[in-house]
């Protein structure tokens, strides 16, 4: 990529930090991790000198705890996002485009809730907190140590404020994205790569949330701000759970794939065993998000599959009167074999499969329970059909005779 | 040897067939066919490009399968098919006046049969300067009707091409 239109994608304090000595000779991420190390040297350090008791110690490292996993979890964001390749839909680029140059802003807006946080709390703190600090430090401390508690204070709301400022942004472009996603025409899309990215950035401010809880012992005498505290966690989680959960329904796949698999009753399943291949039909279903087939216990695919997970899984739409109206989509990669060990975890899911089966195929599940058939095809629903995932690496689509490879 | 009449009824009344090839690492790869099928020869037959991914993978893995299918949507029990499983043959890519005299005929006979099945379809349109006749030698051959299976094995006798 060129340089100069490669977005910095920095936040200010991380900015500025990274360029005092020794951290500017660290890579990014390291030198938040060693800064905040230093921090813990300091006050085990400052807590020696003033003889501090083992208490305030404890609550100096669970605060500096508390902003290491932060920090682990909101570096992140910026490695991430930049490996996100640009969607294949001009708004949804747009979208995202816009949702980075927000997040990293050059007028560092990410800072402001940070502030807003900071400085009423450091009011409180001193004017109507003294028990607080008492509680922290002991009675009457030295200024060196308020500077320091106020550093570490500061280190706190800062990546509250970062928490608040992620997961706002995330849900506003998880809201916009899904209504964008539905006005969505002929191949356009997000490939599926970049929604589990925003999806897993999401699930790691859901437990930026939770880590907030860590934080409690430190108020504990404090009502109030254990009140503050609780808010922020609920805040947060919910509202990256919400938003991750509108990223698991925006389609990976564009309309026109979509409709293909949503549309066709049968698809074929090729396999591969030591360099022999196999191809056969399958019926399958498809949730908007999942493509599943199921197969007889005793078949041949079930046992290649078994020893070799690869697979290409082809649907298309012929019509010998008009050849160029033909479609085919092909995935191929990998599936997942469901077992007896996914029931407990994946239960409400393989019930949910099963009963999409019985209502695109309901004649398949009538004469599959008939027991006039040989006893691997009756239809003893999950025991002996089995129920596979397709997961997709490579996507080609053939429209006519234009063939196109779609990223997944 | 002839095949029976219901495999032979598939092979002779379908459009489409499913080819599946793999590569080194034994990744499938499908794609739908037009083909048809010699009885003299008991060969399968199709054209293709020769950048095409399974021209990639057979020159890989000569390894091949085609499934050609009637499917039924409503009752399983029509469901009919055939699974051929073999080897491939590729023919010989070179200027028309360099292919020995068994390719130049066998171009012929295949292309006019695909003409003669694909009328509708392929209309007047000649042979491509990429396109390349891929000959399956049958190894085995599954059929099946509803839940009914019949499986069938296949002499190695001699090869057409080469």
């Amino acid at each position: 990529m060129d340089k100069s239109t490669k977005k910095e994608m920095r936040w200010i304090y991380e900015e500025i930090v990274g360029r005092i000595p020794p951290f500017s000779y660290l890579p990014y991420q390291f030198s938040i991790l060693l800064q905040l190390l230093l921090l813990l040297v300091i006050g085990i350090f400052l807590g020696f000198v003033f003889g501090l008791g083992k208490i305030s110690l404890l609550y100096g490292s669970l605060a500096i705890l508390v902003a290491v996993s932060w920090s682990l979890l909101i570096l992140q964001l910026a490695p991430t996002l930049r490996k996100f390749r640009a969607p294949l839909s001009k708004d949804e680029n747009e979208l995202l485009e816009r949702y980075k140059d927000i997040l990293f802003h050059k007028n560092h807006y990410e800072a402001v809730p940070g502030l807003v946080i900071f400085i009423p709390f450091i009011l409180y703190i001193f004017y109507f907190g003294m028990d607080l600090l008492d509680m922290w430090l002991g009675r009457s401390p030295n200024t060196i140590l308020l500077l320091f508690v106020s550093l570490l204070i500061w280190d706190i709301c800062y990546r509250m404020g970062l928490g608040l400022w992620t997961s706002v942004l995330a849900l506003w472009r998880s809201v916009k994205l899904k209504k964008l996603a539905e006005k969505r025409t002929e191949l356009e899309h997000t490939p599926y790569t970049e929604l589990r990215y925003l999806q897993k950035l999401d699930i790691n401010n859901v437990f930026f949330g939770l880590i907030s809880l860590l934080l409690l012992p430190l108020f504990k005498i404090d009502n109030f701000l254990i009140a503050v505290i609780i808010f922020f966690m609920v805040f947060v989680t919910l509202t990256s759970l919400i938003s991750a959960y509108i990223i698991s329904k925006v389609p990976w796949l564009p309309p026109d794939i979509y409709n293909l698999v949503n549309e066709s009753s049968f698809a074929y399943i090729g396999t591969s065993l030591k360099g022999k291949t196999h191809v056969t039909p399958v019926v399958y279903v498809f949730d908007g998000q999942k493509i599943l087939f199921n197969t007889s216990k005793e078949a041949k695919k079930l046992k290649i599959m078994q020893k070799n997970n690869k697979v290409a899984f082809l649907i298309d739409k012929r019509d010998m009167s008009n050849i160029y109206e033909n479609k085919a989509v092909l995935f191929t990669g990998e599936v997942k074999i469901y077992g007896i060990m996914d029931i407990p975890l994946r239960f409400i899911h393989m019930l949910k499969a099963i009963s999409l089966f019985m209502k695109k195929y309901p004649e398949y599940t009538k004469k599959y329970s008939t027991s006039e058939l040989p006893k691997a095809w009756q239809l003893t629903p999950i025991i002996s059909r089995i129920l596979v995932e397709v997961k997709p690496i490579k996507i080609i689509y053939w429209r006519g005779a234009k063939q196109i490879s779609v990223p997944v | 040897m002839r095949i029976p009449d219901e495999m032979r009824n598939i092979l002779y009344g379908n459009y489409f067939g499913y080819v599946c090839t793999s590569d080194r690492h034994d990744q499938p790869h499908l794609t739908p066919v037009f083909f048809i099928y010699d009885e003299n020869s008991q060969k399968l037959f199709f054209i293709t490009n020769d950048t095409s991914k399974k021209v990639k993978n057979l020159s890989e893995n000569p390894n091949i399968s085609i499934t050609i299918d009637i499917r039924d949507p409503v009752n399983p029990f029509n469901n009919e098919g055939v699974m051929a499983q073999g080897t491939a043959t590729i023919t010989d890519k070179a200027p028309i006046y360099f292919l020995s005299e068994e390719t130049l005929q066998l171009y012929y006979d295949i292309y006019f049969e695909f003409k003669s099945k694909y009328q509708k379809v392929i209309e007047n349109k000649p042979l491509g300067e990429n396109d390349v006749i891929i000959q399956i030698n049958i190894e085995k051959m599954v059929y099946w009707k509803g839940p009914h299976f019949k499986s069938l094995k296949f002499k190695k006798d001699d090869q057409i091409l080469d």
